[in-house]
């Protein structure tokens, strides 16, 4: 019998115990973000418009992948360390030239501390939105900090083609193709010319002998 | 005249689309009317071949394959396997002292997010929606902390060989003790508007015992085993990583409401759980040193040939990673031993006999988390 | 009515119908609104309380939000599930909606606002209410789908149990008032809070407990709810149900929640009553009374986001163990105490006042309450001041 009446009086109390604190909340700040209206891209611009307290993204945040070209040294070490093979790297010899930023300081590699050396010019970087896992793996592989995530999140495409972000245009890969094809002209004729002199001088050399 | 009606049992299909067997987990029900005479769980239809997968990927390339193990704590999944390639490597001694700490930090972070997300989820299965959204509330402050930390709020990649990937951002230790205090409270008050509440205890209170000998011939893992009175915690009893410095305790079961092992009891566990995790952070937070975060990895890692089994505690019990290496650059057979599998199998046994809501009491009180039931 | 139309020059008869017609049209829309309003409003309020904002995007802060839900379910495909019995599963629906709709009859909207004040109101209005079951039953059972049908049956045995307390709860008022008529029963409370049916004594207020847990169970509200259970039978007995039929089913359930804030406030909460000084001014009896249901509902709506479910064998012995002991207490009490007091006037009015008293007490305990929490969910999280290390 004692049961039976503490039954129905822990009822009563926990359940107004339970109401006490469902109409507290009523009075408190509301957590939800009204997306488009705020700007969530930082803590600064979220609490413009934004009276709860979470956070904007982080500096760090793990957007779509972006891809500084004139820092890339087609090294394909972010297409090998990506787990789902959503990087598809292509390139051609070039011209050899030191990286610099824009102001003119030169770019270490992250790893060596040495100068970055640009040996190499990449004629297709593709990187597949879809399949991305966003699990920045690539960004910490690269040595020169070329590919990294942006704050970028919104990625509404009609088609799953143009998903696939396509970093090199094709101007740009003819232009590269043309200079490497010079470039290989030139070192053909180097070379042609070097194994000319060679043979000059040997048959100089067996002249002289003679 | 005799009786012409002749009675049946009623077969009935809960799931894969039913809304309390969250995510995609199946039973089918030979009911007695609304009593449950036996139930079959069907298991599979989330798997998505993980372990096979990693027989293609690198070592390190399988780090963010262990954040889908399980999505609702990544950051415990992700702490198993690197430990265990550590081990497999015998590199364990080498890892800088604050990212052990820093690893300490964020799992036992996502350990309370994982008990939040099991506590409510029970709780909206009990029909009480509030506490959910409620504990989510919470939950999206833990989110906010580890984004800030690594970048991503559920598949965090931020555990890797060797360390951690990038030290803790210079706020992130003052807003984590800001947020342990106001959650501190803020948990307590969320008790109070479901887990002591009356209708809710008599739901759960003698429901689904699991007697402590059961529970180990089942292998139950975890929160569930210590539902049953049964003092096992990896962290306690095989400490790894820095857990053997810092002081907290095991909270077991005592049939708070009613009988040892019932459904009450496993809920009250995670409940107190949470609150350990908090002590334990806060201690971290003090004890936290100065230094490098991540040891010297080679890009490309071949561990040596041999097999390591490693076990840590995650907020679904004892997870294991085996891992099968013939010194290649992927492992050559990995298996990931979960508790919610052993969860599962212990449904048949305790759901006989009860009603259908009381079926998803169990589930609710079993944590099942169907990514990682079926991997 | 009749008589304006009958001056337009139709015949008795024609006006009478007429008048009829448009009368009924008036009162079905009347609640088609109420029931659609209350649908954003137990969203909006919910919201709140799960410190969220809830539906504010149509309309302004989503006034119009349940029109566009509305016009969505219109304009969803009607399915009829194979082997589903077709003409139940078509007909089930509007046994909801008039066991609903059919309490309009009766209902006190304010003082002298009813629509036929019959001299049997309050059963009348027990008895209508029990058609729901029948369209629950029916949708359950024609919907040939399992769960459905189980929660068809919890639906059945519960709303059957609980008329009994909720009927024996309501033999209190009808003791005090000595009478069945809803206006009767309004007119004999006064609009003082002490003067009202709740206050009266003791047994009152218990048969009011009683009849407010018993209709929450009835009209399928939280912590009752298993009919519809959805962590448990998907959505109950409308799980097949989609387009119109569904909007129906949807309708009645809300429409349902006005009904027992309507009753409730006319049986125990002083109706539409005003003091001596304003009687006559009927607008102003029909906002009292809005005001009150309104109290009431957001009393229901309230619970509903607070507690969590009973169990199907629990609330069988909630309702045959508890409540209806109560309620025989309730009643024999209070015939005991009328025949004690009914000499002495006074000492009921003082007893009327202290139960006032003590709810006014619950009340303030229940403030500090609420304080404390406002407190404890206040205490900052993510502040300006923890973004230095």
């Amino acid at each position: 019998m004692g049961a039976y009446f503490q039954n129905i009086k822990d009822g009563f109390t926990t359940a107004f115990e339970g109401m006490s604190i469902s109409f507290a909340t009523m009075f408190v700040r509301k957590e939800t973000v009204q997306y488009p209206e705020v700007d969530i891209s930082s803590n600064a611009t979220i609490a413009e418009k934004y009276k709860g307290s979470l956070m904007g993204m982080p500096e760090n945040y793990r957007g779509i992948l972006d891809v500084d070209l004139s820092l890339c040294t087609a090294c394909q070490i972010c297409q090998k360390a990506c787990p789902i093979d959503c990087i598809v790297i292509d390139n051609i010899k070039c011209d050899k030239t030191k990286l610099s930023d824009g102001d003119g300081s030169p770019v270490l590699n992250r790893f060596t501390q040495k100068e970055a050396l640009k040996t190499r010019t990449v004629t297709r970087f593709d990187i597949n939105a879809a399949k991305c896992m966003y699990c920045g793996l690539c960004e910490k592989a690269c040595p020169t900090s070329a590919i990294r995530h942006t704050n970028q999140f919104e990625m509404n495409r009609e088609s799953q083609e143009e998903l696939i972000l396509r970093f090199v245009s094709d101007d740009v890969k003819a232009t590269a193709e043309k200079r490497a094809s010079e470039i290989e002209a030139e070192a053909a004729a180097k070379k042609a010319a070097k194994a000319k002199k060679a043979q000059e001088e040997k048959a100089k050399e067996k002249g002289a002998e003679e | 005249m005799t009786s012409a009606l002749k009675t049946e049992y009623l077969t009935i299909n809960m799931g894969p689309q039913h809304p309390s067997t969250h995510g995609v987990i199946r039973f089918i029900l030979k009911t007695d009317g609304e009593i449950i005479y036996e139930c079959d769980p069907d298991v599979g239809y989330l798997h998505r071949g993980i372990e096979k997968i990693a027989e293609s990927v690198t070592w390190q390339g399988f780090v963010p394959y262990t954040d889908r193990v399980d999505y609702v704590c990544a950051m415990n999944s992700n702490l198993s396997y690197c430990m265990a390639v550590e081990k497999l490597m015998g590199m364990e001694t080498e890892i800088p002292k604050r990212a052990e700490y820093i690893r300490v930090i964020v799992s036992e972070l996502n350990r309370i997010s994982s008990h939040a997300v099991a506590i409510g989820a029970a709780d909206m299965d009990m029909g009480a929606f509030t506490p959910f959204v409620h504990f989510l509330r919470e939950r999206e402050h833990i989110n906010d902390l580890l984004e800030m930390a690594c970048g991503a709020r559920l598949t965090y990649n931020y555990i890797c060989i060797g360390g951690v990937h990038n030290d803790l951002p210079p706020a992130f230790l003052s807003k984590t003790a800001e947020f342990l205090d106001h959650f501190e409270i803020v948990v307590e008050q969320i008790n109070r508007l479901i887990s002591y509440n009356q209708i809710f205890i008599k739901r759960f209170a003698n429901v689904a015992v699991v007697p402590p000998k059961m529970a180990i011939d089942y292998n139950l893992v975890g929160p569930n085993l210590r539902g049953s009175g049964i003092k096992f915690d990896v962290r306690k009893d095989k400490p790894y990583s820095v857990y053997s410095d810092l002081d907290f305790d095991i909270p077991i079961g005592s049939g708070r409401a009613g009988t040892l092992g019932d459904c009450y009891d496993r809920y009250m566990v995670r409940v107190e759980e949470i609150r350990e995790s908090i002590k334990i952070i806060r201690q971290c937070l003090k004890q936290i040193p100065a230094g490098e975060t991540k040891a010297i990895v080679k890009s490309t890692i071949k561990p040596p040939k041999g097999h390591v089994y490693f076990r840590t505690e995650t907020p679904r019990g004892d997870t294991g990673y085996f891992l099968y290496s013939d010194g290649k650059t992927s492992p050559t057979r990995l298996k990931i031993r979960t508790g919610s599998f052993t969860g599962m199998s212990i449904i048949p046994e305790i759901a006989r006999g009860v009603f259908i809501a009381d079926l998803v009491a169990i589930i609710g009180s079993l944590d099942i988390v169907a990514p990682e039931l079926d991997r | 009515m009749d008589a304006t139309l009958i001056s337009i020059g139709l015949d008795p008869l024609t006006a009478k119908i007429t008048s009829m017609v448009i009368i009924s049209v008036i009162v079905l829309l009347a609640f088609v609104t109420i029931g659609g309003i209350l649908t954003l409003v137990e969203r909006r309020i919910s919201g709140f309380m799960q410190s969220r904002l809830g539906p504010n995007r149509v309309g302004p802060q989503g006034a119009l939000q349940w029109v566009a839900d509305g016009v969505k379910l219109i304009l969803k495909e009607d399915l009829i599930p194979e082997g589903a019995d077709r003409k139940l599963f078509r007909i089930a629906p509007y046994f909801c909606l008039v066991g609903i709709f059919g309490t309009m009859v009766v209902f006190p909207w304010g003082k002298g606002v009813i629509v036929a004040d019959l001299n049997v109101g309050l059963f009348y209005f027990i008895s209508i209410t029990a058609l729901v079951v029948f369209g629950v039953l029916m949708a359950g059972w024609s919907s040939n789908n399992k769960w459905s049908l189980l929660g068809g049956m919890r639906a059945a045995a519960q709303i059957v149990s609980y008329e009994i307390p909720v009927g024996m709860s309501l033999l209190v008022p009808i003791l005090i008032s000595g009478t069945l008529s809803m206006g009767g029963i309004m007119a004999s409370q006064g609009w003082l809070p002490w003067e009202w049916m709740v206050f009266k004594s003791p047994f009152a207020v218990l048969s009011f407990i009683i009849f407010f847990i018993g209709s929450l169970a009835e009209a399928n509200r939280t912590p009752f709810d298993l009919p519809e259970a959805e962590s448990e039978l998907v959505s109950g007995y409308c799980t097949e149900y989609s387009g119109f039929r569904y909007a129906v089913f949807f309708l009645s359930e809300w429409a349902n929640l006005f009904v027992l804030g309507g009753l409730t406030t006319s049986v125990f909460l002083g109706g539409g009553n005003l003091p001596g000084a304003l009687e006559g001014f009927t607008i102003l009896s029909v906002l009292v009374y809005l005001a009150k249901v309104a109290v009431v509902i957001f009393v229901v709506i309230w619970l509903r986001w607070t507690l969590p479910r009973f169990r199907i064998d629990q609330l069988m012995s909630l309702s045959w163990k508890y409540l209806l002991p109560g309620a025989f207490i309730a009643f024999l009490g209070q015939a005991a105490y009328m025949l004690l007091t009914q000499h002495t006037p006074i000492v009921q009015s003082i007893i009327a006042v202290l139960m006032f008293l003590v709810f006014v007490f619950v009340l303030i305990r229940f403030g500090l309450k609420v304080r404390v929490s406002i407190n404890e969910q206040r205490i900052p999280v993510n502040s300006p001041a923890s973004n230095v290390s």
